[in-house]
């Protein structure tokens, strides 16, 4: 029978060792209910519903326009009312505002047709769109970058787009209409009603968008939306052969069943690696990846920290019972079973896991309101971020088996407590005991499902239980050296002496402590240090000679007036579309390229042609460019592509250049001689085998900042098709994602850190009777209070500085094999930063440890020795 | 002049929601070189006299002075270096610091007052006592009377004028607590150190020069002996 009077007055009695072993619950369920319903939340607003998150059933994707033979399969499906389609175009252009929108024109021209740069004015209605001639349009104010999705009436098939008038979508977008982003209006100044153009032609800004559905996070936009009605596409000018433009044909289907059947006749009539045919179920949506990935990631945070909260519950308890041992040992002396005492003691537990998980589930809650703030900019504003009732289920089932095993074997360990330890008798027991191997092999065991429950992917839970159970082994090898280094010192000065002395204290739990805290300190300094280096690379170390203005899509025809606007001198380089079909006559398997890691071959590359190498470039292989004693087609191939595949001099590669199939030898490998902004091209072809191929040309400038936007004005004005793009505003962007991306892990991974200070407290309070014990004997031997404070400063710095210097070296090599082998950028060091997280983190464990030990260095002798007279 | 001297001292503790008077107006004064034991029966506050006569507790009312320096209101820096140089310290349960050895036990007091000699000196003790072949031993590995041993080392060691014994032979065997009792009184002749012991042993307060009784808080007897 229970004595509910018995465990209240334990609990009461061990007051800091309950409270800390509660902190480590609600530790735990901050991390499993908090990240399990910021992930829930975050599938069920966008990523939960792949038909709105791709906007249709069928999606059809090419870098150029759709085939004939698609297209004439998608009209027969059209004309049996099989489907229904929308077309969408997206790429990038400068838009410019405009200041008088000049005499009105209207110019009739189909998609695809070769432009020129001559317009002959004609006058019309003022229904439609705008253009400007050349000689009448005004040099708009200013310009941006944006983001151009024209579309046909039908899209969105699902999902909603929201607009900030809530009216409908498809009674907004109309000819000579536009659809814009908040922030295009705010960075050209502009009001709903404005005129905008867009190209050749001059738009109206009709209403504002909020939300699009298949597109959740904009986030990586180099620019702001703008929706453009495809009635408008001829007005635009600026999707011709070799532009820059994503084609994406959306289908709906009538009847669910006929799905797949369609989706195949589909893509038999496609062009195979030219035109991607998907279903929702299959089709990759980036914005799903990406939060599959980042999620993914603090996931596995999560479960350190879990771990970490676990181990704090084991030492916690741990002290707690030892703390009752005497009082165990009189129960036995009295003829109490171990079952009796086990099961006491576990409702003791239950009633002390009960009390967190309730604090750990409110506290969540609250965690819940900051969590929007903290993910501000990566998730659609109007989502909302709740703890729904499965995540609080999921939390309570897994924490309380969290608990459970990681309270197994203290509990199990009283039977080991003989009745003898009333006489406070310390008794070495062993640790090779059966209960011990099995108990703590099913915690480990407990841990690994656990692992594969959250992840859910076999090997990547083995490659996270093997990296933390390295972590871990490390951190413990390294702790250890450390430790039996310092205990052979035999220091001079007494302060040093007594301190190191305490770290040999029984009970101080000084290895637990180190570990804990060397593992958990070793993933935040590597988060920084590989952040450091991510900004090094791609945001600091921006050369103040490298271009910061780039220019796509000039047409050769523009290239003597461009250079004339320009001003500059610059070079120009010559970029032709094409995609790789083969490497010597092996098909590339695209799906499997797709999913690799980094670069890889399915996608579509930019050529270009030229005989000479760049400034920044040398040979690896080959004793020049090309190869005069080979007949056939050449091509030089740039280092990098090597690490996608393995090629060599004399190997082929077959690609397909805008529809037709070019195979080429390798002759040479070229390498850049420094990795700075400047362009370069993963292959080169001989003059002659493309020079008169379908092509844009491209080139880079170095700007004054001041002269960026009226540089933009000029040229947008005059060629409306050139996309420019600012490179110091794209590296801004880049810097802010990764910034906001790497607070969110570091603030997750501070709970770690928590974790290891409850493990700090947790093992003060359990050596609080001997550091009361060696307190007062100092103090009655004369040494001042100060002596005392000195002894525990020191022995709280040691064990600082041991787990921030062994996490230091632990993340060092860790960040530089990040670094070096899977990002490839350069590593350094960062060693200032680095000290100061020493600092900080070694200041953090003194201030712990001492503020944990106040009460006991004001412990007065007379109080003390009394009550040792007494017992 | 007086080694000590206390000047009616009275001492209440509140346990709960009851006040317990364990002394009350209690005066005496101790030569120097003066063997004094003090003896009462459990309760009657002979520890909690020698608490406050040593400056390890404070009293509700009265003074004491060690050779004419009042110590009644020091603090606990102040007491610092009175406990180091000036007392010495013997208990009944040892209060040997667990994570030193006998020898650094003993040198610890030296070491606090920066003494250069203190390993030399500490095993000179030892040696004194026959503790040499236990130097390097900690506290759990030695016997009840070889603690006591050390610890008595260890309150001598830096030549203080008072030492103060509380039932230094409690939890020894007869054999043990008569081959310490010698032990202190040898050191204690030799040295010429004052000696305030506290026990309810009858035959060590034979040896005593002067016995003070006590009970119930209160000295009813002082009794010299020739």
């Amino acid at each position: 029978m229970l004595n509910i009077h018995l465990i209240r007055r334990q609990i009461t009695a061990s007051t800091h060792q309950s409270v800390v072993l509660v902190l480590c619950v609600v530790l735990s369920m901050i991390t499993l209910v908090s990240l399990g319903g910021f992930s829930r939340s975050v599938h069920s607003s966008f990523l939960r519903d792949a038909r709105v998150l791709h906007a249709a059933d069928i999606i059809i994707h090419s870098h150029s326009s759709i085939s004939p033979g698609l297209l004439d399969s998608m009209t027969a499906l059209e004309q049996r009312k099989a489907i229904e389609s929308a077309r969408v175009y997206e790429f990038y252009s400068v838009v410019q505002t405009v200041k008088n929108p000049g005499r009105s024109v209207r110019r009739g021209k189909k998609a695809g047709e070769t432009r020129t740069n001559k317009r002959e004015p004609q006058l019309t209605d003022e229904t439609g769109p705008v253009m400007s001639s050349n000689a009448e349009s005004s040099e708009g104010e200013e310009s941006l970058l944006s983001s151009i999705k024209v579309v046909e009436p039908g899209y969105p098939f699902y999902g909603t787009l929201e607009l900030a008038s809530g009216r409908l979508f498809r009674e907004v977008l109309t000819r000579g209409s536009l659809v814009v982003e908040q922030s295009l209006l705010d960075r050209l100044h502009l009001k709903v009603g404005d005129k905008l153009r867009v190209g050749s032609a001059v738009l109206t800004i009709r209403d504002v968008v909020l939300q699009e559905p298949d597109r959740p996070v904009n986030f990586f936009a180099l620019g702001p939306r703008v929706f453009v009605s495809s009635v408008d596409l001829p007005s635009l000018d600026l999707v011709g052969k070799g532009s820059r433009v994503d084609y994406t044909i959306l289908v709906k289907v009538r009847d669910e069943k006929e799905l797949q059947r369609i989706a195949n006749q589909l893509r038999d009539a496609s062009i195979k690696d030219r035109e991607r045919v998907e279903t929702y179920r299959t089709a990759d949506s980036g914005v799903k990846r990406f939060f599959d990935n980042f999620l993914f990631f603090l996931n596995l945070i999560g479960i350190f920290t879990l771990l970490l909260a676990g181990i704090g519950i084991q030492s916690s308890l741990t002290a707690f019972l030892k703390e009752q041992e005497r009082t165990i040992a009189i129960m036995k002396a009295v003829g109490s079973r171990s079952r009796f005492i086990i099961t006491h003691y576990f409702m003791v537990v239950a009633v002390l896991g009960s009390i967190g998980t309730i604090i750990g589930i409110a506290a969540s809650f609250l965690l819940e309101k900051i969590l929007p703030d903290l993910f501000r900019g990566l998730i659609p504003p109007n989502v909302e971020l709740t703890i729904s009732k499965g995540a609080v289920a999921e939390g309570l089932i897994i924490g309380f088996l969290v608990v459970i095993f990681f309270t197994a074997l203290p509990l199990f360990r009283l039977k080991e407590v003989k009745p003898h330890a009333i006489f406070g008798k310390e008794e070495q027991r062993s640790a090779q005991s059966r209960s011990t191997w099995l108990t703590g092999s099913t915690s480990v065991i407990f841990f690994i499902l656990m692992v594969l429950w959250r992840i859910r992917e076999l090997k990547s839970s083995i490659y996270f239980v093997l990296g933390i159970g390295l972590l871990i082994l490390t951190s413990f090898i390294c702790s250890e050296g450390i430790l039996r280094l310092v205990k052979k010192w035999n220091a001079r000065n007494l302060i040093l002496r007594q301190a190191l002395k305490g770290l040999f204290r029984p009970g101080n739990a000084t290895r637990p402590i180190i570990v804990t805290l060397t593992a958990s300190l070793a993933v935040l300094f590597s988060i920084t240090v590989v952040e450091e280096n991510l900004n090094a690379t791609f945001v600091r170390s921006y050369p103040p000679d490298a271009p910061n203005l780039f220019f796509i899509d000039i047409q050769p025809s523009q290239k003597d007036a461009f250079a004339r606007d320009l001003a500059i001198p610059a070079i120009y380089y010559p970029v032709i579309r094409g995609t790789i079909m083969a490497v010597n006559n092996e098909p590339i398997d695209r799906e499997a390229e797709r999913h690799k890691r980094g670069d890889n071959l399915a996608r579509e590359f930019n050529l270009t042609y030229r005989e000479n190498l760049l400034e920044d470039e040398r040979l690896v292989v080959g004793q020049g460019l090309f190869r005069e004693d080979w007949p056939e087609v050449q091509v030089s191939v740039l280092d990098t592509v090597l690490k996608m595949k393995e090629l060599k001099v004399g190997d082929t590669i077959t690609f397909d250049i805008q529809g037709i199939p070019i195979k080429a030898r390798v002759s040479s490998v070229r390498t850049r001689t420094r990795s700075a902004l400047q362009p370069f091209f993963y292959f080169v072809f001989p003059d002659r085998v493309l020079k008169d191929a379908p092509q844009t040309l491209f080139t880079a400038v170095r700007v004054e900042k001041k002269q960026i936007a009226p540089l933009q004005n000029r040229i947008v004005s005059h060629f409306p098709n050139v996309s420019i793009i600012d490179v110091t505003e794209t590296v801004r962007v880049f810097a802010r994602v990764m910034d906001r991306l790497s607070s969110i892990v570091r603030f997750f991974t501070l709970f770690s850190i928590v974790a290891g200070i409850l493990i700090i407290i947790s093992s003060v309070f359990a050596t609080r009777h001997t550091r009361i014990q060696e307190a007062v004997y100092f103090t009655i031997l004369g040494a001042r209070g100060r002596f005392v404070l000195a002894v525990f400063t020191l022995e709280n710095l040691l064990i600082g500085l041991a787990s921030s210097l062994i996490a230091f070296v632990l993340a060092q090599t860790g960040s530089w094999l990040i670094c070096r082998h899977a990002l490839d950028i350069l590593y350094k060091p960062f060693l200032g930063i680095s000290i100061l997280m020493i600092i900080a983190m070694t200041t953090l464990v003194i201030a712990v440890g001492l503020g944990a030990s106040l009460a006991i260095i004001r412990q007065r002798p007379a109080a003390f020795l009394r009550e040792q007279t007494e017992e | 002049m007086n080694m000590l001297e206390a000047h009616s001292i009275s001492k209440t503790y509140t346990i709960g929601n009851r006040s317990i008077t364990v002394l009350d107006d209690v005066s005496l004064a101790v030569a120097q070189g003066e063997f004094l034991v003090v003896e009462g029966e459990s309760g009657s506050g002979k520890s909690t006299l020698l608490s406050i006569l040593s400056g390890l507790d404070t009293s509700d009312q009265g003074r004491v002075l060690i050779e004419g320096r009042d110590i009644t209101n020091l603090n606990e820096d102040e007491l610092a270096p009175l406990r180091n140089t000036t007392f010495g310290f013997v208990f009944q349960s040892f209060y040997l610091v667990p994570s030193l050895t006998s020898l650094e036990n003993v040198m610890f007091p030296a070491e606090l007052h920066g003494d250069i000699r203190a390993r030399e000196k500490a095993e000179n003790l030892l040696s004194r006592v026959g503790l040499s072949e236990r130097a390097s031993s900690f506290p759990y590995q030695l016997s009840g009377g070889e603690k006591q041993r050390c610890a008595i080392c260890r309150a001598l060691i830096n030549d203080p004028r008072i030492i103060f014994a509380d039932e230094p032979t409690g939890n020894l065997d007869s054999v043990n607590g008569k081959a310490v009792l010698n032990l202190l009184l040898e050191l204690h002749r030799e040295r010429r150190t004052t000696l305030v012991l506290v026990t309810h042993n009858q035959e060590i307060a034979g040896k005593a020069d002067r016995v003070v009784t006590l009970r119930d808080g209160r000295i009813i007897a002082s009794i010299a002996h020739a």
